[in-house]
């Protein structure tokens, strides 16, 4: 097997804000833990970096079962945000991310600025960890349950929180798919000093048990993910990849190297798996391969080429 | 213990529809096979549009080969029961733990409802090579869903059984033939929720180590996307602890039905928390 990083004539590294990737393959938030679990059956370093579960102030017990439904395409998730809370993670979790062969993308979600901000502070250069994005898809619970991140003030507000006391690593805002118009959210976090953003979280949807005439899952609504979202997060990623400078992580959906050359010439510098690893494991491999390929093909010998290639509105730097 | 995964590319090698709605597909993948402990799963890639892997419990493994014993559910199962002969699929196991063994001589009692029999050929083979004395109770709606039976009497086992509708055997339930029986050293049990809590209460008020093989829905069969939860006793091995979390009253802690278990042990689990 050949890794993404391994063709010495291909230049596979991409810059998020001050932060260099081997490659611009990312583990998504929510789906790989640190790796350890699809380390059993792959070698983790086919990414150029993992991120790790959404990290909450206080410990969170998730919601009730079933939290899961595989549907056409797709799986209909609603976890609840399940974790140890922030304290148990930097005593027992942060200290075994120098074993992650990848670069250690954190995750903090919160339900206040304040918690975004505290959260985030306390996980600013802790060794292992090389970027901090902000799930600001979360209920704002100062502002009667509204998302973050359907409201460019609100994500402004955390992300200037945030950086006011995040010095040592870039901070990258992740944004929800359930706006009809990304582009203000997508300037609010840039203009809030967001040295990137990601995009797309997962998209509400919901299924209605029939036999038993109620809600399929015990949360009622959850965010669906997976293939049958990605024209959903191409269509945000070249809408974004027009309004802002700053560098997208694109997701949603990416399954091949296809799926992720969509991505990128849209717009996006790097490009996340969530989703795909529960059917391929060896997802990021076979899309690093494709990427490479397309570079040969095209007689390109930098990824960062590709990007925004497809889209005339591309307002990011050219390669 | 957990168990040692592989990813591999299995061949279907056997077919046949052993009641209307239920498969049992044979497969070869050497090293699986030989790895496959009692309680332990498989997660398969189908083919085709995309959707995550389908979780099942190995039925026999014997050689090189292993099978799989299925129910028509839904998109998933009805697209593997149509698969193409010789079709390699991507295949990734042993999952999940295993049940633990009781002292030769000692006696189990086995409770299964219908497709929840799945994991008991590789545990009877099992208890029958270590000479513990098995009876296994396997339960149904209705005849036609009564499968597995006669791979586990080919084993030398002890097989009575029962249905809802008494269309086979007593008419009963699973767990009302096992009280009948002399209490055991120890129970196993796989099946609906309703039976495994039954079973447990019974256990636990015996005061019968019972050991019970849970299911939910998955979404990554690997540990990784926390959808597959149980509660457990807090504080139990099995259990993902979270120490400090703040309310300290609360007796339960999450497990993950796919590498934390999927097998607990009848006290661990809290039904009605
Ligand atoms: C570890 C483990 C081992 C297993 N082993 C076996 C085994 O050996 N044999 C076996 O037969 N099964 C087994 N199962 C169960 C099997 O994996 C599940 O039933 C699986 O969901 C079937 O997938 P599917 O795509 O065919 O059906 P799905 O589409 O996932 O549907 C599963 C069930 O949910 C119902 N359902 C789905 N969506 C809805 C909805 N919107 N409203 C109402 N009902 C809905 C379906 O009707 C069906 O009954 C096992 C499960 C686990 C976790
Ligand atoms: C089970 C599950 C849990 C997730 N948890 C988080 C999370 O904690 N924080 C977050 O920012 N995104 C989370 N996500 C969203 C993913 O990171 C990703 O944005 C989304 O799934 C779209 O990508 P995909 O289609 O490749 O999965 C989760 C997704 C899934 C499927
Ligand atoms: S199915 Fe993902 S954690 Fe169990």
């Amino acid at each position: 097997m050949m890794g993404a990083g391994d063709d010495d004539a291909l230049d596979l590294s991409v810059e998020l804000g001050s932060l260099r990737l081997r490659n611009p393959i990312i583990a998504a938030s929510g789906c790989y833990n640190r790796g350890a679990e699809f380390g059993r059956i792959m070698d983790v370093a086919a990414y150029g970096a993992v991120t790790l579960k959404s990290v909450t102030r206080e410990p969170r017990l998730g919601n009730e079962m079933p939290r899961l439904l595989s549907t056409p395409g797709g799986l209909l998730n609603a976890i609840g945000l399940q974790g140890p809370g922030i304290a148990y993670f930097l005593e027992h979790e942060a200290p075994k991310l120098a074993a992650v062969p990848s670069a250690v993308i954190a995750s903090v979600a919160g339900f206040s600025v304040a918690e975004f901000a505290e959260v985030a502070s306390r996980m600013d250069g802790i060794p292992g960890i090389v970027a901090i994005e902000l799930d600001v898809s979360c209920p704002n619970v100062d502002a009667e349950g509204a998302c973050f991140a359907e409201d460019p003030a609100s994500t402004a507000a955390v992300v200037e929180a945030v950086k006011a006391r995040v010095t040592k690593v870039p901070v990258i805002a992740k944004l929800t798919p359930n706006v009809s118009d990304i582009k203000p959210v997508a300037r609010a976090a840039e203009a809030a000093g967001a040295d990137a953003l990601s995009l797309i979280n997962s998209l509400r949807g919901m299924s209605v048990d029939v036999d038993r005439a109620r809600p399929w899952l015990a949360n009622r609504s959850g965010g669906l993910t997976g293939p049958a979202i990605r024209p959903v997060g191409v269509y945000h990623v070249w809408e974004a990849a027009t309004a802002v400078k700053i560098p997208i992580i694109g997701m949603g959906g990416i399954e091949t190297g296809r799926d992720a050359l969509e991505y990128l010439m849209a717009g996006a510098t790097a490009i996340s798996i969530g989703t795909a690893n529960f059917r391929d494991p060896l997802a990021p491999l076979h899309v690093g391969e494709t990427i490479a390929a397309e570079l040969r093909k095209r007689s390109f010998t930098r990824v960062r080429s590709l990007t925004g290639m497809a889209n005339p509105g591309f307002a990011g730097a050219r390669a | 213990m957990v168990s040692t995964p592989l990813l591999e590319a299995a061949e279907l090698i056997s077919r046949e529809r052993v009641a209307p709605g239920f498969w049992c597909l044979g497969f070869r993948s050497p090293e699986i096979a030989r790895r496959a402990r009692p309680a332990h799963y498989v997660a398969i890639d189908l083919p085709g549009t995309f959707s995550v892997r389908l979780p099942l419990g190995i039925w026999t493994a014997r050689d090189d080969t292993f099978t799989l014993l299925f129910r028509e559910w839904g998109e998933r199962t009805t697209r593997l029961a149509c698969i193409a002969d010789h079709e390699p699929l991507s295949i990734i196991g042993p999952l999940g733990n295993e049940f633990s063994l009781p002292d030769t001589g000692k006696r189990a009692v086995i409770v299964a409802g219908g497709i929840g029999v799945v994991p008991f050929w590789l545990l009877v083979r099992e208890l029958l090579a270590a000479k513990v004395r098995t009876t296994v109770v396997l339960g149904a709606r209705s005849k036609h869903m009564l499968v597995g039976v006669d791979e586990l009497r080919a084993l030398g086992a002890d097989v009575k059984i029962c249905t809802d509708d008494g269309s086979a055997g007593t008419r009963a339930t699973a767990l009302d033939l096992a009280r009948e029986l002399a209490p055991p050293d120890v129970f196993y049990g796989c099946g609906p929720p309703p039976l495994l809590r039954a079973l447990s209460e019974h256990a636990n008020a015996a005061g019968i180590p019972c050991q019970i093989s849970m299911e939910e829905t998955f979404g990554c069969s690997m540990g990784t996307c926390w959808g597959c939860v149980v509660p457990i006793r807090r504080g139990s091995p099995q259990a993902v602890g979270y120490p400090h979390a703040s309310d300290e009253k609360r007796e339960y802690d999450f497990a993950r039905v796919c590498v934390d278990g999927t097998v607990f042990w009848s006290r661990e689990i809290l039904w009605n928390r």
